[in-house]
């Protein structure tokens, strides 16, 4: 194929073959040119909504996309079968940055025992609800920070184990 | 004891470091609404983390779609006009005739589109 293609404007190919093999019969191949085609498909669905999404910040006079504004484009651009699995997803996201993980946290620590995990049985965030300001961006920074330690790894993997069932 | 749900977590985290608990790279999604125009500013970290959700049910929906153009075929090898058949014949995927056609300018490409269409239409 004539020209490079730059890679990180597209989603990794093996992330996106994973995905379509749920969804394909075992003896289903994919060809090569079918594989660059959906990885352009994904990009453009990613910059088409978001285009939406950040027309509708403007005109509200806010300079932060969020995620309340993807869903609502979603649901304007006809992905309305999304929307509704999405916000659930959301939902149970912002779930488990509250109390519920820092429990689950709690039995991983003691499973695996590890000492650097140190569960907070008093949780000062509540619920763990955040509304549409720069901190749920750095609280996300936060959760990614945990990641990166063994017990963190444990923790927010659970709920999405949850969600992803929901999702099928 | 460790607990087998932990130590799948640990693996599942592990193997798809890069990505964590998400099936695909927020950052790359960041970086993709970022480049969907010049205005976009500021993007909140939720929203990636809805768009990895939201890829996986549009390229399963795709696939899908694409493997019913495939069979119809006789085929069981997807190929990229499955993906442009599917497109063409599903509204909520209209923004994507013009990248599926333009890798399509061949004309017996084009000739083969039309014809699954109108196999479509007849059904």
């Amino acid at each position: 194929m004539a020209g490079v293609r730059e890679q990180d404007q597209y989603m990794p190919i093996a992330n996106v073959i994973r995905i379509m093999r749920r969804i394909l019969p075992a003896h289903a191949k994919i060809s090569d040119d079918a594989k660059e085609t959906i990885q352009e498909c994904v990009s453009e669905y990613i910059s088409f909504i978001t285009a939406e999404a950040n027309e509708r910040c403007q005109r509200e006079q806010r300079k932060t996309v969020t995620a309340e504004d993807v869903l609502w484009a979603m649901e304007k651009l006809g992905f309305d079968n999304y929307a509704h699995p999405l916000s659930l997803y959301l939902h149970r996201y912002r779930e488990s940055e509250g109390e519920p993980a820092s429990v689950r946290r709690a039995s991983s620590a003691m499973g695996i025992n590890n000492n650097m995990v140190h569960p907070p049985y008093i949780n000062s965030h509540g619920f763990g609800m955040f509304d549409f300001d720069p901190s749920s961006q750095g609280f996300y920074r936060d959760d990614h920070n945990a990641a990166s330690g063994s017990g963190g790894f444990v923790a927010p993997f659970d709920p999405y184990a949850n969600i992803k069932r929901d999702a099928l | 004891m460790r607990q087998a749900g932990a130590y799948s977590g640990l693996l599942c985290g592990g193997v798809s470091g890069r990505t964590g608990p998400h099936s695909l790279p927020l950052a790359r999604i960041k970086k993709i609404m970022k480049n969907s125009g010049e205005d976009v500013k500021m993007i909140s970290g939720e929203a990636p983390i809805i768009f990895s959700k939201a890829c996986e049910l549009f390229i399963e929906e795709l696939t899908r779609r694409s493997w019913i153009m495939a069979i119809q075929g006789k085929r069981r090898t997807l190929h990229k006009e499955d993906l442009a058949s599917a497109v063409i014949a599903t509204d909520i995927f209209d923004f994507l005739i013009t990248l599926v056609s333009s890798s399509e300018s061949h004309a017996v490409g084009g000739a083969t589109n039309v014809m699954e269409v109108e196999t479509i239409d007849c059904s």
